[in-house]
């Protein structure tokens, strides 16, 4: 059991944008499951509670957690030691300098919306994971989704993702070298159709937000949030 | 060829005296500017005019002047190689600018590319990289006979589609990590493409990337900046099959 190949692997530029993609890949497949999952509240309590308990009754979920905090973590830090290593050899100087067209926002941005949502998931965790339960899964989502300030994070955070994924898809398939003409049209359009899925997290808070405000003006009550 | 009348251009140029001399921004005004001379052409009539006044010539790297040989290299008005896409500066042409005209020209910035003098780099790290194993060891002798290793027509025209890298090094100044992935993949690329490349295809790709790495080049993060500026159009497919290569070494290799 020897791991000085690995510790090789990790420190060439090629393995450490390897390890990145790969976690990067699989994270991306969580959030379109977790879409999915999301999707359930459009169904109704029932739906959605029905679906939670199941997940959290099963003896597996505990370790796909744990899983899913190891790849998070892993993707962390090679990002972080790309964009460091990069930041210390990127050409400083030029008095002019012009993009050529190759860099896309999304592409341009993906330290900075990196860091958006490290920063939403923090606040997402605080405010749904590390929480009182007892009142149910739908009713502590809904409530939240009645807040016009968690709504606005919550789309922020959203849209952060959407153009994170944006490049980041399709970047991960180059990365590990799946590239071909043949396919990689498919693959460009699938990383976009994934990123701009992330928007449907948005729609759902949004859904919840205004079907209270119609229902608020009809009745003219004042709605209290449950926090 | 038709010609208009001639102009006059300021040139702002980089001038740094050695390479551990500081460097700065100097303009000089050129008179007389012809639109079909190239943009090199003009920066030898501003050298000729400086040497007659006695001051030291602006230097920068030029041979073949016809946009194959990978000597030249600057970067004008932000521009990598200037204006023209997919061109060398060597085969820019005055014509691409007017009368009054401030033409600001820069040398690539890459760390691992020193000033040596004004808008000359040292760009021994991609030598360095070659010389790592961007060859094939083949015992000399006789001639072999031609076509005696048969190449599918499409993978050859792929293999010299990735050869045509002049290593001029504009694929690292445009980088905005400052990344050597491109020229390395054409490298890698147009090696593994054939047979002759075969035997020393794991063994290249895991020492290429290692001096790579070693020359302090930065990581690839898929922007395609390279792709945009290379004088020919090498393509960013070739960083996909260098890391395919390189993946694949590390899966088959004893190390």
């Amino acid at each position: 059991m020897d791991i000085t190949f690995l510790k090789r692997f990790i420190t060439t530029s090629i393995g450490r944008k390897a390890v990145m993609a790969v976690s990067g890949l699989l994270l991306g497949g969580f959030m379109v499951v977790h879409l999915a999952e999301n999707l359930l509240l459009f169904r109704g309590e029932a739906a959605y509670n029905g679906w939670v308990d199941l997940l959290l009754s099963n003896p597996v979920t505990p370790f796909l957690e744990v899983g899913l905090l190891f790849i998070f973590i892993a993707h962390i830090i090679t990002g972080v030691w790309v964009r460091i290593e990069d930041f210390l050899n990127a050409p400083r100087g030029y008095e002019a300098r012009k993009w050529q067209g190759g860099r896309t926002i999304g592409s341009a941005t993906m330290l900075y919306t990196a860091a958006a949502i490290l920063a939403y998931l923090a606040y997402h965790l605080l405010t749904f994971r590390f929480v009182d339960h007892s009142m149910g899964f739908y009713q502590m989502v809904t409530a939240a989704f009645r807040n016009p300030a968690f709504v606005t994070i919550y789309i922020a955070g959203s849209a952060a993702l959407a153009l994170h994924l944006s490049h980041g898809m399709q970047s991960a398939f180059q990365t590990l070298g799946l590239t071909h003409p043949k396919y990689t049209p498919f693959i460009k359009l699938g990383g976009l159709l994934t990123a701009v899925s992330m928007l449907g997290f948005a729609l759902i808070s949004v859904y919840f937000l205004l079907n209270i405000d119609l229902k608020t003006a009809e009745a003219g009550y004042q709605v209290t949030v449950i926090r | 060829m038709t010609s208009s009348k001639n102009f006059s251009i300021t040139v702002r140029a980089w001038r740094q005296a050695g390479p551990r001399e500081p460097g700065k921004m100097v303009s000089y005004g050129v008179k007389d500017v012809s639109p079909n001379m190239s943009f090199l052409e003009m920066l030898d009539v501003l050298n000729d005019e400086l040497l007659k006044k006695g001051e030291p010539p602006i230097a920068f790297e030029s041979d073949c002047r016809e946009g194959i040989c990978g000597c030249c290299g600057l970067v004008v008005n932000g521009d990598v190689h200037g204006p023209d896409e997919h061109s060398t500066v060597c085969q820019l042409h005055m014509r691409r600018f007017r009368d009054g005209d401030v033409v600001t020209v820069e040398p690539w910035r890459v760390k691992s590319f020193p000033v040596l003098k004004d808008l000359v780099v040292d760009r021994g790290a991609l030598d360095r990289i070659i010389q790592a194993g961007g060859f094939v060891s083949i015992n000399t002798g006789a001639a072999p006979d031609a076509n005696s290793i048969p190449v599918e027509k499409d993978r050859a025209e792929e293999a010299m589609d990735a050869a045509a890298c002049i290593g001029c090094g504009a694929c690292v100044a445009s980088c905005p990590n400052g990344a050597a992935m491109l020229f390395t993949g054409a490298k890698i690329s147009q090696l593994a493409l054939l047979p002759q490349g075969g035997p020393e295809r794991a063994r290249r790709a895991l020492e290429m990337v290692a001096a790579m790495d070693k020359e302090g080049f930065g990581n690839c993060t898929n922007e395609y900046e390279c792709e945009a500026v290379c004088p020919k159009d090498v393509k960013v497919a070739n960083i996909a099959r260098m890391n395919r290569e390189f993946l694949l070494a590390n899966l088959v290799s004893k190390r």
